[in-house]
């Protein structure tokens, strides 16, 4: 990655941010809206590869734990890192995907992101049944379609920074 | 300093990024089994160095715009309000409006901070807000939250020019609570981050509708706040207890101001919040 690209990745990082406390709360239909800051990581993963997939999920992980319980400190840091880094490998180890391909990905990665926070967060059973259903689901299938929307607007002004 | 960050930037990056991998993934577990006090200051140090002063900033922005509105509004409204000539009956309202501002205040006794929220989780659940007023101002730890119509949280954290509220709705939060019909203590909590649930006794013949106000038992929040209301009643595992889903008063990812009570817990919490 160029010092563009740095530039370039921190200022879509606090962007990001920015969208998903006040955008993402107006898009919320029946409570569920989407999630940007899985859109951004799978991003940057699947156009910089695996290293820098870790390094701005752990940081965009990180953003998250400052404001979640005490409790659960390093929960977000650790699932996305392991999203980030997933993501990274598939794109090193299959060249380039397809739009299709990369939706797909951004789905698998929403569910992967929720099961290792669920998992570390030691949520009850039941709880997580719950909550898979009535948040994993329906808004990974959200930011399935908006992801989708926004790799294809991208996807023509991608250019190598 | 170039040649250096070239340098990890390699190191990071060699074997597909495993090195980095690890390295973040050893960073987040050691930060997850930390103990309490280091994790604490872990998130102090973020909030108050990073995080509080790049919202504070946009939320400052986000103020002015604001207030640039507010004022327009109120140049129209002073223009309008000296051609009036019922001065009494404005002040009569104003008055109106004050007294319930500061209604809380006249029930409970205890000084009111009146604060900020200038920030809030920027992820999918919602368990803390930022507000602008710290111990500079009064504000310490574990002082009871509320806004106009009810029950907020408790202050978590209390720094210097900001604090953090622990949410009502943040699984690690649990509350005694009264029903105001029946008279009947429960206590409430959220077990997923999203939806809050109260177990009261069967007994009671609690109904959807009724309203869950804070009994003062806990020892941290004074008796008297409004909860919510109960939304559904659910049958518990155990049969002399009832489940039931609480719609609280306040919606929380709306919220702009907030109230802090500056009261202490009481002494004998105090001590087991010491220990």
């Amino acid at each position: 990655m160029s010092n563009r690209g740095w530039l370039r990745t921190l200022l879509l990082f606090i962007l990001v941010f920015a969208v998903q406390t006040t955008v993402a709360e107006w898009l919320e239909i029946l409570g569920v809206g989407p999630d940007f800051v899985v859109v951004f990581i799978v991003s940057v993963a699947l156009r910089y590869g695996a290293a820098a997939g870790c390094l701005w999920g752990f940081l965009a992980g990180f953003t998250q734990d400052v404001y979640a319980p005490v409790e659960w400190l390093g929960a977000n840091s650790i699932a996305m890192t392991i999203v980030g880094f997933a993501v990274g490998q598939l794109e090193e180890r299959f060249l380039t995907l397809n739009l299709p391909a990369k939706i797909g990905v951004l789905g698998l990665a929403f569910f992967v992101n929720d099961m290792f926070y669920f998992l570390i967060t030691g949520l009850e059973k039941d709880v997580v049944t719950n909550l898979f259903v009535t948040k994993t689901v329906p808004e990974s299938i959200y930011t399935m379609v908006l992801g989708g929307i926004l790799f294809y607007l991208s996807s023509g002004k991608k250019s190598d920074v | 300093m170039l040649r250096a960050f070239r340098f990890i930037v390699d190191l990071f990056t060699q074997r597909h990024g495993v090195v980095a991998f690890a390295f973040f993934l050893v960073l987040g577990i050691l930060m997850h089994s930390a103990s309490t006090a280091v994790r604490e200051s872990i998130i102090e140090s973020a909030l108050s160095t990073v995080f509080y002063p790049v919202q504070l900033l946009a939320s400052s922005v986000n103020n002015f715009k604001s207030l640039q509105a507010e004022n327009e509004h109120l140049k129209e409204e002073n223009a309008r309000l000296r051609q009036e000539t019922y001065h009494a009956s404005e002040g009569l309202q104003e008055l109106a409006r004050l007294h319930t501002l500061v209604r809380f205040d006249d029930k409970w006794d205890f000084p009111i901070v009146t604060s900020r929220v200038v920030g809030h989780n920027p992820g999918r659940f919602l368990t803390t807000l930022v507000i602008n007023r710290g111990t500079r101002h009064g504000v310490k730890d574990n002082m009871p939250v509320f806004s106009m119509k009810g029950l907020v949280g408790k202050i978590s954290k209390a720094m210097l020019t900001h604090s953090r509220v622990q949410l009502l709705v943040d699984p690690n939060l649990k509350l005694s609570v009264l029903e105001r019909r029946t008279r009947v203590v429960g206590f409430l909590e959220s077990m997923d981050g999203r939806l809050l649930s109260a177990m009261i006794p069967s007994h009671a013949g609690v109904a959807a509708g009724d309203t869950l106000i804070t009994s003062g038992l806990g020892g941290i929040f004074p008796k008297g706040i409004p909860v919510g209301t109960v939304r559904a009643v659910r049958k518990a595992d155990l049969d002399v207890m009832s489940l039931m889903d609480v719609e609280p008063f306040q919606e929380f990812s709306t919220l702009e101001e907030v109230f802090v009570m500056q009261k202490d817990p009481d002494w004998i919490i105090q001590e087991l919040l010491d220990e």
